[in-house]
């Protein structure tokens, strides 16, 4: 391995390394209730807090009954009626709806057999063990309130890797028209809601979907469009009659100079059986109260998305744009305790590659869970991806995680993961900012930290290994 | 002696029956969910006008620290409420409820008043400071009581009888409740109010 190709390496990484786990203290604070309300082990959400997400940062039924913290009229409920002579009424918390967190971990890898291992004995002079660099390695600072009954915030700053992103900026218009929950918009900066459930439904993971950055894998791009990630844009999205749920929006995409049409679209639709209605009304509770995550359900969604990102050919880029096409399905059934996401998508770029030639991803996740107590749930992750350039051959990825998901305390919480990973040949770059050659992939979702790539090894196309152990920690309040 | 006695004897016998038709009282305690819409509570008899003799009266809300005082008012129907301005800042009172009103805005330790015709809520809004709220609750008699902070409510001097007890809050609602006062009794009746 040469160091040119761990220069490689630590560019597709440093643009691929996913945000945090995210959890919001400030609506703990706002209806006096637990993290438990919503989480398991956070950020995964039980049905309620699905339903909580869903209905835009809002309790079912009439949400301010349930804000317990002291707020500040800006108005009163009476001022509708001498509406357009006076303004709307709203309200504030009367103390900011902040919350702050961390996360960060530890990773053990294996002198031997790993690539990463390798990568650190390339680089280093020594074969890497333990490494606590990143145990802090981002820090947040939370923000989500309500203005009324029906519109929403949502706030999200991350500091972290020498900058500060705003990974959410989201005003949500809930109940816009017609029955309650069929029509709401959310408009600003965040995640768009391909999936059924929230992004981060993983125990193991920062995303339950595995995404695959394939421009910044095939030619260096530093800010790669992915399927999950946040995005500028005005989503529609509702939840009809309880059981059939839809999102269509737009968005900006990435773009890397200037101004340019946004023409990103992605619709969603589907629907749940059996457990707690979509929209968490008229709920009569959890079976098992003892287990107020535990239900029996199945919910099915499938999803279209259409991206083109705009590049600067002036900073290396091979062509001036990409358009992915994306289609796919998912899936979460849950039996009591045990619940199994999967999820399968195609990802198809007219221009991915360092050439400026088309190449198609295919991405097969999954993750199967359960609840033993509400502070220990072990799970299996599954992810696979495999990589078609235009006349190349395919390459693939697969990485198995078997780990655990400790809550130490309701907003503290510790996960282990081991990582086994099997690659089948590298994407190939002949031009482009990348060193020429075989470039490293690293998973998507399972990019918890910046070790997790296919093996290196030159002249070695299929490898198998296990990778790391990865021990990670995250607290907010 | 004599005369004297039967006379004695004779107005007792006739003091008899208003001793037996005294009047009684309604007491107990509303549960509210959420709570938080407790103090927002008034208990009155559906449909009960004054007794004939008992005239109007004239209560009082202030404006005190830019926040109604008292934050609901209990009036019966014809009464006159007397708004005041104890702030070093002008105020404005004004409804848009029922008949609707407005009393245009008015400085420190003036007053303007207004009289409630018809049954109900009035809200009581300021237009400088819209974070200001009040109910002026307009009972048909005077049988009606705001809660207190703990939800306790009494009702006093009814006539016996039987009635519809009803209750009034900004939010919730339960349904009217039948409810019998004999003479000199206290009835206690409970209420539970919910969305």
């Amino acid at each position: 391995m040469c160091s040119q190709r761990v220069g490689g390496v630590l560019v597709v990484l440093a643009v691929t390394v996913a945000g945090p786990a995210r959890a919001i203290p400030a609506f703990a604070r706002k209806y006096q209730t637990s993290c438990l309300t919503c989480h398991t082990v956070y950020p995964k959400l039980n049905p309620f807090g699905e339903a909580f997400r869903r209905n835009g940062y809002r309790f079912p039924g009439v949400d301010s009954d349930y804000i317990k913290t002291e707020q500040v009229a800006l108005g009163q409920e009476a001022n509708k009626k001498t509406f357009p002579k006076t303004v709307w009424p709203d309200w504030i918390p009367s103390s900011i709806p902040l919350s702050v967190g961390a996360n960060g971990q530890a990773m053990v890898i294996p002198s031997k057999s790993s690539s990463a291992g390798e990568a650190g004995k390339s680089a280093e002079g020594s074969a890497t063990h333990v490494t606590v660099q990143d145990l802090s390695a981002e820090a947040h600072l939370w923000a989500g309130a309500a203005f009324d009954d029906t519109i929403t915030a949502w706030f999200e700053l991350t500091f972290g890797g020498g900058g500060v992103d705003i990974e959410h900026a989201q005003l949500l218009f809930n109940d816009i028209v017609g029955p309650k929950h069929v029509f709401n918009i959310i408009v600003g900066h965040g995640f768009p809601n391909v999936t059924q459930y929230g992004p981060h439904s993983s125990y193991l993971a920062d995303q339950m979907v595995t995404t695959v950055p394939v421009t910044a894998i095939y030619w260096g791009d530093s800010d790669p469009w992915t399927l999950v990630d946040n995005y500028t844009g005005a989503e529609l999205n509702g939840v009809i009659a309880g059981r059939i749920d839809y999102a269509v929006g737009l968005n900006a995409g990435k773009i890397a100079h200037g101004l340019a049409p946004t023409d990103n679209f992605y619709g969603r639709v589907g629907f749940k059986i059996g457990g707690m209605r979509l929209d968490g009304e008229d709920s009569s509770g959890a079976p098992d109260p003892e287990r107020p995550w535990a239900e029996t359900a199945l919910g099915i969604y499938g999803f279209a998305y259409q991206a083109t990102s705009r590049f600067d050919t002036t900073a290396g880029a091979p062509v001036p744009s990409d358009t992915a096409n994306t289609y796919g399905i998912g899936a979460r059934g849950q039996l009591g305790s045990a619940e199994l996401n999967v999820g399968w998508y195609t990802e198809s770029h007219g221009h991915g590659t360092d050439t400026g030639g088309p190449v198609n991803s295919k991405v097969l996740f999954g993750e199967l869970s359960y609840v033993i107590f509400p502070w220990m749930v072990p799970a299996l992750r599954v992810e696979t991806v495999w990589l078609t350039p235009q006349g190349a051959s395919t390459v693939h990825d697969l990485h198995i995680q078997p780990g655990i998901a400790f809550l130490i305390r309701p907003n503290i919480k510790l996960v282990a993961v081991f990582d086994y990973e099997s690659a089948r040949g590298f994407p190939l770059t002949t031009a482009g900012p990348l060193t020429p050659g075989p470039q490293a992939y690293q998973g998507g979702a399972s990019s918890w930290g910046p070790l997790q790539i296919a093996p290196l090894a030159s002249g070695e196309p299929n490898r198998s290994e296990f990778e790391s152990i990865g021990l990670y920690l995250a607290w907010a309040m | 002696m004599r005369p004297m006695l039967k006379l004695l004897t004779v107005a007792a016998l006739g003091a008899a029956p208003a001793v037996l038709a005294a009047d009684g009282t309604i007491t107990g305690k509303v549960d509210v969910t959420p709570g938080k819409y407790l103090e927002e509570t008034v208990v009155y008899l559906k449909g009960v006008k004054a007794p004939s003799g008992k005239g109007p009266e004239s209560k009082s809300m202030d404006q005190k620290a830019m926040t109604f005082i008292p934050h609901v008012l209990v009036v019966s129907q014809g009464d006159t409420v007397k708004f005041l301005n104890h702030d070093n800042v002008v105020h404005n009172v004004y409804s848009p409820d029922n008949e609707g009103y407005n009393l245009g805005s008015f400085k420190q330790d003036e007053e303007r008043s207004h009289k409630f015709q018809q049954e109900g809520a009035y809200t009581q809004l300021c237009s400088l400071h819209p974070e200001m709220l009040a109910y002026v609750f307009v009972a048909p008699g005077p049988y009606a009581a705001a809660v207190d902070k703990k939800g306790n409510f009494t009702i006093a001097h009814i006539p016996p009888g039987t009635y519809q007890l009803a209750v009034w809050n900004s939010h919730l609602k339960t349904p009217d409740k039948p409810v019998t006062v004999g003479s000199g009794e206290t009835v206690t009746q409970n209420l539970a109010l919910k969305r």
